[in-house]
């Protein structure tokens, strides 16, 4: 299955601030959440990576924020336009059965509202928690929304009550990291989507390596190929 | 379309360039690699390599900045695990060789030889290691030490891949000819600084990557630095940099190139080495050249 799509734009519509959803028209047979597509945007060199936040019949949605040249064009794109991206790429989530607590953070509750999708249609008990900035960049669909703190203060009280076996999450590093001490000290198992800036986005380059310990070894793995998702165990932090 | 250099068949002369395409068979998903003139590999070392520590990329205006640190799975594992995928795949590649001492070099050779692998670039311009590699690039004397003590281990076409990071080209390319190789492959990556500043929250926020600079923005350079290899040598030059639709091809050929290799502008399209073989094809058939050679001369004859 060759990998390069031609898509065509069916929804490209504000959320958030400076936020939006895009829903692509393709041939893509498969997708799963934790992958992602890479957007051609030119006049840029690097393609840009986004998380798949929903897949139904060859539409694949992802939302976007708006951060530069490269999702300045994908924000001029309208209905019926063509998109060229890569996907989908990367491995996803490895869904378990069991309770599961969903931590995003900002944009990255994208895959978190696929995961929860996925998650429902397996009849596996869930619950997600994503937090943002202000009140403007709320993005709907979580059960519980925090709006200026952190996620990572309320961990603890849901997972008192709610009692998950699991976690998955996705949002900046620091989160992460977070969420991953969180784990740890639970006892609990979590997976965590990693971002970095790719140039190749299918694992040549070597350019968004992070450590992770693999049979014993601390190795290098390519965010883009070996992950977005890594086992929050196997991870060492710079 | 096929294009000969010493005894080394490729397909056509549309080359994946070494860093940008792995060691080959990661790209069958996103397009057709055993129709690729050849592929470059990943720059191989005698040992593995885990590269550099912290960010590697830095995207510029019109390019981008690495800092991978040749991480690589070294010569034996290549020699195990991917020459017999290779092989099977029919894909044509070359290996792309790097070391930090003449030593490292020539076991490289000998091990290239023994297993039959027909062409070999010598990355002697490497600017993200620390040690060896671009002070062999840099310096007419140890490169042609380098060159020669290769050649003596190595009987497959020895191609030597050049920088742009030096103030005499020229005395480079000929003491390259004069130790034997059979090719020049120019240019590496131009040294850059990449520096991006942001105020957030009411805080500076600092990314700052050192590295090599790829990518359309540094073509100007690469076509000079051809043109100036070109009137020391009469070798076949293996033209790069910035190379990214049909024109640069011609532009690269009017240079002196004879054979090109495509980089960066893999991570855009990574079906280009793939159009621009198709593209240069059909140019030559639908405007009536006799082949690739008559363009090429036809080009070169522009006054
Ligand atoms: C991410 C990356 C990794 C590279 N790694 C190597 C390498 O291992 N060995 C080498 O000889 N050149 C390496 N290069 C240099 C390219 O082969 C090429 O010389 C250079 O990028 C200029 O061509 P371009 O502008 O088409 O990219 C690398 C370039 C990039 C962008």
């Amino acid at each position: 299955m060759k990998k390069i799509q031609k898509g065509t734009i069916k929804k490209n519509r504000l959320i958030a601030k400076d936020t939006f959803a895009l829903e692509i028209l393709s041939d893509v047979k498969e997708a799963h959440s934790g992958q992602f597509i890479s957007i051609l945007c030119p006049p840029k060199v690097l393609r840009r990576p986004f998380s798949i936040k929903g897949f139904k019949n060859g539409t694949i949605e992802v939302f976007f924020k708006l951060k530069g040249e490269g999702t300045n064009y994908i924000k001029s794109l309208k209905e019926g336009d063509n998109i060229d991206f890569l996907g989908a790429l990367g491995s996803g989530f490895n869904i378990k059965n069991k309770k599961s607590l969903l931590v995003g953070a900002g944009i990255g509750i994208a895959p978190m509202l696929f995961l929860k999708d996925e998650l429902n249609s397996r009849g596996i008990e869930n619950f997600l928690i994503t937090g943002f900035k202000c009140e403007n960049e709320v993005i709907k669909g979580s059960d519980k929304t925090v709006i200026g703190g952190s996620v990572i203060d309320f961990l603890p009280e849901i997972t008192e009550k709610f009692k998950p076996q699991i976690i998955y999450s996705c949002g900046p590093e620091i989160v992460l990291k977070l969420v991953s001490d969180f784990a740890k000290k639970h006892d609990l198992e979590a997976q965590i989507a990693m971002e970095k800036v790719f140039a190749c986005q299918v694992g040549v380059c070597r350019g968004c390596v992070i450590k992770i310990l693999k049979d014993g070894k601390v190795q290098n793995a390519a965010i883009c190929h070996d992950g977005p998702v890594f086992d929050a165990k196997a991870v060492v932090w710079e | 379309m096929g294009i000969k250099i010493a005894n080394f068949e490729m397909k056509n002369p549309i080359i994946a360039a070494s860093g940008t395409f792995g060691y080959a068979d990661e790209f069958e998903d996103f397009c057709d690699v055993s129709k690729i003139g050849a592929v470059a590999t990943k720059g191989i070392t005698l040992e593995p390599r885990s590269g550099n520590d912290g960010e590697r990329i830095f995207e510029t205006d019109c390019g981008m900045i690495n800092r991978i640190g040749l991480e690589n799975i070294g010569i034996e594992r290549f020699v195990e695990e991917k020459i017999p995928v290779l092989k099977k795949k029919n894909i044509i590649y070359i290996l792309n060789a790097a070391g930090s001492t003449i030593e490292d070099y020539s076991k490289l050779a000998s091990i290239a030889h023994k297993n039959g692998i027909e062409a070999m670039e010598l990355n002697v311009s490497c600017p993200n290691v620390k040690s060896g590699c671009l002070e062999f690039g840099t310096d007419e004397n140890s490169l042609y030490e380098l060159v020669s003590r290769v050649r003596k281990n190595y009987g497959g076409c020895l191609i030597v891949k050049l920088t742009p990071n030096v103030t005499n080209i020229e005395n480079l390319a000929a003491a390259v000819e004069k130790a034997g190789a059979n090719a020049i492959s120019a240019i590496n990556t131009l040294k850059g600084l990449g520096i991006k500043i942001e105020y957030l929250n009411g805080k500076f926020h600092k990314k700052e990557v050192q590295g090599g600079l790829s990518g359309k923005c540094i073509k100007p350079v690469a076509l000079a630095m051809v043109k100036r290899i070109r009137t020391a040598t009469k070798l076949p030059i293996i033209g790069m940099g910035g190379i990214s639709c049909l024109s640069d091809l011609f532009e690269f050929i009017s240079a002196g190139a004879d054979a090109f290799e495509i980089g960066t502008q893999n991570f855009t399209r990574c079906d280009i080495c793939n159009t621009l073989a198709d593209e240069l094809e059909n140019f030559i058939k639908t405007n009536g050249f006799k082949d690739y050679e008559d363009l090429k001369e036809k080009i070169k004859e522009i006054k």
